[in-house]
């Protein structure tokens, strides 16, 4: 199964604004993307609440994992949403 | 999770949780929240603008009948202290058509409100638990909730 671990850079951590904009991204690649903290804990990235229950930290690490058609792509562009700061804009 | 997280009890103040409030609608519910903020003495009240202007490029409905309204990352300069509330709202709020039990302001220069925002969530990933926030009575109640030994 792919998967990319990347550290999270939005300067807030993965909450509030960047959480919401990144399970949207991840609900519209269509591709069931699992979404992991560095303690273990995994939910469905696309699940707004799921993503804000893992209380993702700033240059905190996770890790992606995608299955089946279009996974690599789903991760690949996933990826460059978590390494964007997007509280900044 | 944070480490530099702050005890729930010191940031959400028991006279913060107000469990009996009514509003006309989303915006009217976002300044009684930030009135809450303003008495807890956490912002300026310029800092409610910016919960209305943040409200108005992205919403902060997070589900199960919970927003969770805030300011803009401009409107930090006007928060003095972190500070969260809870309006209950006994009848449903239309928040951008959905309905809106419980709103929690959040004013925050830090990131100790965190560790509690995600327990927040795991509430609500809990049907059960969503519901019992929804429909607490007590400030007890939403202690008990939000300081879940998961967090």
């Amino acid at each position: 199964m792919p998967e990319r671990t990347v550290t999270v850079a939005s300067s807030v951590g993965l909450h509030a604004r960047p959480a919401s904009l990144f399970a949207q991204a991840a609900a519209k690649t269509g591709v069931t993307v699992t979404l992991t903290s560095a303690a273990g804990k995994s939910v469905n990235a696309a699940s707004i609440l799921g993503v804000l229950s893992l209380g993702i930290g700033s240059g905190e690490e996770v890790t992606l994992a995608a299955e089946g058609d279009g996974a690599d792509a789903a991760l690949d562009e996933l990826v460059s949403v978590l390494e964007t700061d997007l509280d900044k804009e | 999770m944070a480490e530099n997280q702050t005890p729930l009890t010191e940031l959400l103040a028991e006279s913060s949780i107000r469990l009996d409030a009514s509003a006309s609608g989303r915006d009217d519910a976002i300044r009684q929240t930030g009135q809450a903020l303003l008495d807890a003495g956490a912002i300026d009240a310029s800092y409610i603008d910016a919960m209305l202007e943040r409200e108005n490029s992205v919403s902060t409905y997070m589900g199960e009948g919970v927003a969770i309204p805030h300011g803009t990352l401009k409107g930090k300069d006007s928060v003095k202290q972190d500070a969260l509330v809870l309006l209950r709202f006994p009848e449903p709020v239309d928040w951008d058509g959905n309905p809106v039990s419980v709103a929690v302001g959040i004013a925050a220069k830090g990131n100790g409100h965190i560790a509690i925002l995600s327990q927040l969530a795991t509430v609500l990933l809990d049907p059960e638990k969503a519901e019992a926030l929804r429909t607490a009575t007590s400030s007890d109640q939403v202690y008990a909730l939000l300081a879940d030994e998961d967090a």
